[in-house]
């Protein structure tokens, strides 16, 4: 911005802000993984809407062999059963943690009650419960994932 | 912040290297420029940066006031992470295996020179959400002559987001004010909440309205970044979590404030106790007089002399 002959520098970290946790030093803030695996996997979700709506448009129309064909190709260790496997690990890790950002956010449970500072100084809302459902949420995630390739791939 | 109390009792590395992002506004260039301090137990960020500017290159300029962590002047990025610079001792942020502390300016901010942001935005928002205690008397409150009754209770309610320095590092930290610009903030936002927990706010609709058509608070998603840094354990994140809430109970008509703090006149001063007759005595048989009259142990003249 120009003032005068001062030029004054923005020192705004942008959207890499949202996408790259260790921009600053997390160290104690397992919610801003949370926060921005839930951005990832949001975007990965509209990618994966879009072409889902494209692939299984014709598919559809063309009647029930040409949908059988179209999912068979699910099956299998191929491009796109690969990007179905991320797809569904991005649904899974976002709708799980949606519901523990709905009970937060929406009804303010899980980040415990105002408190008189003293020490070690741990603000409450990182002491509340929901804290514990970001544990909860990661393991329960990579389970369904794990189950979920073996589904794909293996079966 | 949660403070590292085993770091901070550590005796430090004997010499770190301090880098600063310096910058320029006549030439508008950015750089790293390293100095090596020589430290001692105890010595914070602050004390490092004011021993470079005494005795190595005095171009350097940072802001601070108080050193103790009440006027959040000296808000700075140490290590990537927005700390008070007066409360990081050097031994919390450096190691023997890394000694090097890197200071940059608070991030989100407009830099005005070396390590000074510039706070007008900041406190701009801050204004935005009206913090002060709105009555619908106006004279009630600009010539008070009574006072507001709240109870302890209700006082829990707020007095930890009351406890805001307007430091800014909560700005810094929050990856959603980082990209966004026309977000209030986690500490404007705090500051709205703090005022519509307040029992005395009686015009907390207004504030709750202007929320609630500037859209900003539902920009926030928890990355509790926010908390994770505030020196003052004010858990903006928190804050923001139960204006929200508030926010939307209200606008489906299930929210109303239960009690507005009513005015009352000054509480009756209690009368001092009375002092005990001097052949009062606390425990049975101990005559008050008789120890009075026992001669001390060290006489009192040796003790005067000596």
């Amino acid at each position: 911005m120009e003032r005068g002959k001062f030029r004054f520098a923005s020192n705004r970290l942008g959207v890499m802000a949202s996408f790259y946790p260790w921009i600053i030093d997390i160290k104690g803030n397992p919610e801003r993984v949370a926060f921005t695996l839930h951005r990832l996997t949001g975007v990965i979700l509209v990618g994966f809407i879009a072409l889902h709506i494209v692939s299984t448009n014709t598919p559809a129309r063309a009647g029930w062999e040409a949908w059988v064909e179209e999912v068979q190709r699910l099956s299998g260790v191929n491009l796109v059963s690969i990007l179905f496997f991320i797809a569904m690990g991005a649904l899974v890790f976002h709708s799980l943690n949606g519901i523990r950002l709905l009970l937060v956010e929406l009804l303010a449970l899980g980040i415990g009650r105002p408190e008189k500072p003293k020490p070690p100084y741990i603000p409450p809302s990182l002491k509340g419960y929901q804290r514990t459902l970001i544990y909860v949420v990661f393991i329960l995630s990579l389970v369904i994932w794990a189950l979920m390739g073996y589904v794909i791939f293996l079966m | 912040m949660v403070f590292d109390l085993k770091a901070a009792t550590r005796t430090p590395p004997k010499v770190v290297k301090v880098r600063v992002r310096r910058y320029n506004p006549e030439t508008g260039s950015s750089w790293w420029q390293e100095y090596e301090v020589e430290t001692y137990r105890g010595m914070t960020v602050l004390d490092a940066l004011l021993r470079v500017k005494a005795e190595r290159d005095h171009s350097l300029v940072f802001r601070y006031s108080c050193r103790m962590g009440v006027c959040g002047s000296c808000g700075l990025v140490v290590n990537r992470r927005p700390r008070l610079a007066c409360q990081t001792q050097i031994a919390e942020v450096a190691s023997e295996g890394r000694p090097v502390v890197e200071l940059e300016p608070l991030y989100n901010f407009r830099v005005l020179r070396d390590l000074v942001t510039d706070f007008t935005e900041f406190f701009g928002k801050h204004r935005a959400v009206k913090p002060y205690i709105m009555r619908r008397d106006v004279r009630e409150r600009e010539e008070p002559t009574l006072e507001y009754s709240q109870t302890l209770d209700e006082l829990a309610e707020y007095y930890e987001y009351s406890l805001c320095i307007s430091c800014g590092l909560c700005d810094a930290a929050c990856p959603v004010y980082a990209s966004d610009p026309n977000f209030l903030g986690p500490q404007a936002l705090t500051q709205a909440y703090r005022y519509v927990a307040d029992t005395r706010d009686e015009l907390w609709e207004e504030r709750l309205r202007f929320l609630d058509v500037e859209g900003s608070i539902f920009k926030c998603h928890f990355a509790a970044s926010c908390s994770a840094v505030c020196p003052k354990m004010v858990d903006p994140a928190g804050a923001i979590q139960r204006l929200r809430s508030t926010l939307l109970k209200y606008k489906i008509r299930l929210y109303r404030k239960t009690r507005i703090a009513k005015v009352v006149p000054p509480m009756e001063k209690r009368e001092p106790p009375k002092p005990l007759p001097p052949e009062a005595t606390l425990v049975e048989g101990v005559d008050l007089k008789l120890i009075e009259e026992e001669k001390p142990v060290i006489p009192v003249e040796k003790l005067l002399t000596t």
